[in-house]
Parts: structure tokens; C-alpha cells; sequence
């Protein structure tokens, strides 16, 4: 006798994915209802919560959060030694971005475009290798190479370059006694430590542009400047914006980097951390926690206005 | 007058596979020349020695007279149409086609005119605004071609240029170019691995193998007069004779081909063959046979009997029509 045309279903898994085959939106339903669980109630809500207690403010005699809303909170941020915070703040994360950003650039597209087999295995480990130790020993290494006494110093000391290190300290307000305590040291630990998320999108980006698309320009007549101005880079751009997205919100929200390196100015990490511990101020809290989604929102507009997500 | 794309010993090699090896060709200025071959047999490699993005490991390049050897791609008047387009795809397809103009400085007016203009040539006025992920593949390559053209070129190279279309819209595209080439004039370069396409398009060709040009000339002297076996078998499957063969069928003590449409099938002959197949054409039956162990294929005209497989029969053919390949 021939084989029936229709296998009859053995057990529960042949039965679950005709049931799956008949319903392909109930597999899809299964997967995602955790996540969006997670997104929508825990995370989207406490952001809610955290932007109704931005709305509440203190009394300033009891020191109680007064459940009521008010604006006075947020008049609070444009106090001068407030504004100070906000505006060092964007000030550092924009540098951090940009220094990354172009050191980043080189490696990503030879990583991209040249790396092969062995090599593109080396520059992974070599990516990744920095985010396998603890974020704290890598500052805290940071420090000691850029400290006073540290190893920056003694190596200007035996090639004859002091006199540069100490013109470079010597530079008004990103100067300082030492790199480890100058915000030039906060900037090179705030790149370092981003930069691997920087070089992956990087380099996810521009692994996505063929090399005929550059022949081509080439082929047109396009110098390489010309090339990389007008076909490289709008085609990175989603990449590089996303890369920029890491470096700038992670700067943006960073209170450790600040605390053991630079001069002790605060940044909104740290003032975050103060005000809603020590000072219980939890309103003021929220309030300069709202200020990096707010800027991150108006750099994303930006961004999408200036055509970076052309490409996608 | 120089000749549009001249090839002196040239050779590439990548490591230690010769990819170009000892090449000498000469393409005449407005000619539509296909260079055919079998994939790895070193056409594409040619082509990207004349648009400069290989260079020569040894032996001279010269375009219409000028020894390009050292001259970089964005420096040469020969524009590329690429396999996959290489379209940009974050501009509209007017910014595409005036790409040529925009790198060479050319404003923002004249260069979008030249562009529209482009684009009536190939027959896509009022498609500038899209993207090049709106359009289909005949189109893309459409504007692909356009791009390539804006900068009147002396040279036009294309790279399997109809490899991704489908039949119907090949077919149209083979005559466009060609009426195309006619009307502009200039040399036409293009590489291929199909021999109907290269029959039907090319003024004359090269046929490519393992690096070398296995033959030039005409459609007509390359389909009708092979070289070689190769050039015998890659080329319109000839049936290829061993010289033992060739002998017994009445000719020399040599390699010989036969083209399966001058092939007859005959009740008596020298030597009887099996029929091991038939394959329907639709204009005919080709019908496979095997004579003492060489595959031997003869073209059945539609309307006339055909044998059984399995059964013997023999063969017939005018003696003038069996090419003997002394290079073969």
C-alpha cells in the first residue's frame, strides 16, 4: 500500500506547530508578549512615574515631597549652578562623541573593508576584549596612568616632552594640576571607555556598503575625498548616529567617570545621585533625569531632519 | 587611428592564480565588442583592467593610444555599467545619473538637464524622483546605464549586463544596447558568459580560457570556424570530433567540429551511433547520440520521424560543413 497523503500528527510538538501553521499570529503573540510586557509596564512605567515625580516639588521647610504639580522643579534646573551642570554635561558628551566618532571611523571601515578570516577575528577580540574587565578597574587604571605621578608623566619626563604636557595643563579650564584631575583626562576615559560602541555600528554600517558602490564613484570621476563625502559617510551616517546615540546618552548619564576623574565639578549623573540620596530631593532628581531624554530626543530630530536616516 | 582599447602581454596575477595571463587584443573604436568566457576564465578581470580597477602585473594598457597603466580609475574616460548596478541608493535617480557632473563641479541646473536627458535616452523620463529601491531591475539597469553615459565616455564597459533579468525583458534589452552602441557611436565593451548573447550583440568577440583568449573574430567566424575544442564546445555546443573519428567519418587524421544543425540522421554510414536522448526544442528535436563512445548531437527539424532511443542509426552531413581545428 502507498503512503497516506496526510501523516498523521505523533505527540504535542506536531500538534503545537499545525496549531502555529493555522495561526502564524499566535507564535508571534507568544514570543513577544514578555518583552512588551516588560517595555510597556515596567520600563515605560516607571519612566512615567519618574516624569510625574518631576512635575511634584519640595517643601523647602520640611523637606517632603509635596505631591502637587508644579513647574517650580523645573525652574530649579535654570538656577545658575544648575544650568552650569547641564551645560558641562552636554559640552563633555558632545566632545566624547565627536572624539570617538573619529577615532572610530578609521577602524570601523578597516575593519569593514579590508579585515578578513583571522584578522577580522582580532579586531572583534580587540573591540570587545576592553568590555570583558570591570568598567570601575578600568578607570581606576585610568587614573594611575594619568595621574600626577603616573605613567603619562614619566613617560613626557624621559622623552623630553614635559614642557608639552605642562603647556597642555596649562590650558584654561579643560587644564588643570594634573590630567588625572582636568576634564582633557575626563575626556580621554570617557572615550576610551565608550568607544567600542562607537566602532560596532559602526562598522555594522559600513560593512553594508559594497565595494562596487565605491567603484562606481571612482569610475564617475569622484576624487576619494569626493567618494567618502558623498557615498561613504550619508551611508555610514545611520551607524555612525547610532554609535553616537551610546557614546552621547551614556556620557549624558555617567556618574562614576566624574567622580574619580577631573576636577570634582558635578555632571547630572552625579547630581542625580546626590539629590536623590543624601538631599531626598527626589523631584530635582527626576527633573535632571528628564533633561538627557530631552536632549537625546532633540539630537534623534535633528539627525532625522539633517537626512542621517536617508540610507536606511 | 589608434584603436579604442589595446592589450600588449598583459598579465594579472593574484598570488599564484593567473587570472589574466599573457592577454594581446585590440578592440577598434566603435565597436560593440563582447569578451565571453566561462566564470574564472579571466573576462571580468580584463574588463577591470580597461576601467582601472586592476593594474597589469605585467605588459601595457593603452586607450585610444595613451599607455593607462598607471592612471588611476577616476582619471579614465571609460565608464562602467556593474553587475549589481552599484546604483547609490540614498539618492533619487536624477542624482544618480548626474552623479558624473556633480563630482566634476558642474551646477546644480545643467547638470540635472543632462540628467533628464540621460534618462529619455533610456526611456525613464519622470522616474528622477524615485529611489532606486522603487524601481524593478530592468530599470535599475536602465539607470545604471545612464549614469554611465552622462559623462560621454569613449569607452563603455559593462559587466554581465543582463545577467540579473529575466528572458523576455534580456531579449529586449540585447536590441536596445545594440540599437543604442548604433546610435552614439562609441565603443562598447561587455563581458559575458552567455553565447547567445555574445552571438547575437557583439561586432566580434574574444573567448575566453584559464586566463587566455582562446579566439577573436566575428560571431560568424567563432560560431562556424572554433579554434579549439574549447572554443568548439563553449560556443554553441559543436560536436566535437577526436581524429580517430574525424578519420572514419572521411576526413583528415584531426580535431574536427560539426554543429549539431548540419548533423543529419541518416539509415546507413560509415559508422553507426546510439541514440541516447531526445531533448524537444520546439523548432526542433535534438537528438543525442553516442558514436563509439563520443557524445555527437544532430538537429531534428520539427515535422520529420524521429528514432526511438535506444535504437541505431548513422549519420550524414555536407564534408564542407566539418571544421578541422588544426589549433585544437
Amino acid at each position: 500500500m502507498p503512503a497516506p497523503a496526510i501523516i498523521q500528527p505523533k505527540g504535542l510538538s506536531d500538534r503545537l506547530t499545525a496549531l502555529f501553521w493555522r495561526r502564524p499570529r499566535l507564535l508571534l503573540g507568544l514570543l513577544l508578549v514578555p518583552p512588551l510586557f516588560w517595555l510597556g509596564v515596567v520600563y515605560l512605567g516607571s519612566l512615567f512615574s519618574l516624569l510625574i515625580q518631576s512635575f511634584y516639588s519640595i517643601d523647602e521647610f520640611s523637606g517632603m515631597v509635596v505631591p502637587e504639580f508644579t513647574l517650580k522643579t523645573y525652574a530649579e534646573l535654570f538656577r545658575a549652578a544648575n544650568l552650569d551642570i547641564i551645560i558641562r554635561t552636554l559640552l563633555m558628551a558632545a566632545a566624547v562623541t565627536l572624539g570617538a566618532a573619529l577615532i572610530a571611523f578609521p577602524i570601523a571601515y578597516y575593519a569593514a573593508r579590508f579585515a578578513k578570516g583571522r584578522w577580522k577575528a582580532v579586531f572583534y577580540l580587540g573591540i570587545m576584549l576592553p568590555l570583558w574587565s570591570s568598567y570601575l578597574v578600568k578607570v581606576y587604571a585610568w587614573k594611575l596612568i594619568l595621574a600626577k605621578e603616573g605613567i603619562v608623566t614619566w613617560a613626557a619626563g624621559i622623552t623630553g616632552t614635559s614642557s608639552l604636557l605642562d603647556a597642555v595643563l596649562a590650558l584654561p579650564v579643560v587644564g588643570g594640576g594634573s590630567l588625572s584631575t582636568s576634564y582633557i583626562g575626563m575626556f580621554l576615559v570617557f572615550t576610551y571607555v565608550w568607544l567600542p560602541y562607537m566602532i560596532l555600528p559602526m562598522q555594522a554600517s559600513l560593512e553594508r556598503v559594497p565595494t562596487s558602490m565605491l567603484e562606481a564613484s571612482a569610475d564617475l570621476g569622484a576624487t576619494r575625498a569626493q567618494t567618502f563625502r558623498t557615498v561613504v559617510l550619508p551611508l555610514a551616517m545611520p551607524g555612525v548616529i547610532a554609535g553616537s546615540i551610546f557614546t552621547f546618552s551614556l556620557t549624558l548619564g555617567d556618574y562614576i567617570i566624574p567622580q574619580i576623574i577631573g576636577n570634582s565639578a558635578s555632571f547630572i549623573g552625579m547630581a542625580v545621585y546626590q539629590l536623590q540620596g543624601t538631599a531626598g530631593n527626589t523631584p530635582l532628581a527626576a527633573a535632571f533625569a528628564v533633561v538627557p531624554i530631552l536632549i537625546m530626543l532633540a539630537y534623534l530630530g535633528f539627525a532625522k531632519r539633517a537626512g542621517a536616516f536617508d540610507a536606511l | 587611428m589608434p584603436a579604442a582599447v589595446e592589450f600588449a602581454q598583459v598579465t594579472r596575477h593574484f598570488g599564484n592564480v593567473r587570472a589574466v595571463d599573457g592577454v594581446d587584443l585590440t578592440i577598434a573604436e566603435g565597436s560593440f565588442f563582447a569578451m565571453l568566457g566561462p566564470s574564472g576564465s579571466g573576462k571580468t578581470t580584463c574588463l577591470r583592467l580597461i576601467s582601472g580597477f586592476e593594474s597589469p602585473t605585467t605588459g601595457t594598457i593603452r586607450i585610444f593610444g595613451e599607455d593607462v597603466s598607471t592612471t588611476p580609475p577616476h582619471l579614465r574616460n571609460v565608464n562602467t555599467v556593474f553587475q549589481d548596478y552599484a546604483l547609490f541608493p540614498h539618492m533619487n535617480v536624477r542624482d544618480n545619473v548626474a552623479y558624473g557632473l556633480m563630482v566634476k563641479g558642474i551646477g546644480k541646473t545643467q547638470r540635472h538637464e543632462k540628467a533628464e536627458e540621460m534618462l529619455s535616452l533610456v526611456k525613464l523620463s519622470g522616474y528622477g524622483d524615485r529611489k532606486p529601491g522603487q524601481l524593478s531591475g530592468g530599470q535599475r539597469q536602465r539607470v545604471a546605464l545612464a549614469r554611465a553615459l552622462v559623462n560621454e565616455p569613449r569607452v563603455l564597459l559593462l559587466d554581465e549586463p543582463l545577467g540579473a533579468l529575466d528572458l523576455k525583458l534580456r531579449e529586449a534589452m540585447q536590441d536596445e544596447l545594440k540599437a543604442l552602441q548604433q546610435r552614439l557611436g562609441i565603443t562598447f565593451v561587455f563581458v559575458t558568459h552567455d553565447q547567445h548573447e555574445a552571438l547575437s550583440m557583439a561586432d566580434s568577440l574574444a573567448v575566453f580560457n584559464e586566463g587566455k583568449i582562446a579566439q577573436i573574430g566575428t560571431p560568424e567566424a567563432v560560431y562556424n570556424r572554433p579554434a579549439t575544442r574549447f572554443v568548439a564546445d563553449f560556443v554553441g555546443s559543436s560536436n566535437v570530433l577526436p581524429p580517430a573519428l574525424t578519420r572514419a567519418l572521411g576526413g583528415p587524421d584531426e580535431w574536427a567540429s560539426l554543429r549539431p544543425e548540419v548533423t543529419r540522421l541518416a539509415a546507413t554510414g560509415p559508422v553507426t551511433a546510439t541514440v541516447t536522448a531526445l531533448r524537444y526544442l520546439g523548432s526542433g528535436t535534438r537528438v543525442v547520440l553516442d558514436m563509439g563512445g563520443t557524445e555527437l548531437a544532430a538537429i531534428v527539424p520539427a515535422g520529420q520521424p524521429l528514432p526511438e532511443p535506444g535504437t541505431q542509426t548513422a549519420i550524414a552531413f555536407d564534408p564542407a560543413a566539418l571544421h578541422i581545428m588544426a589549433g585544437a
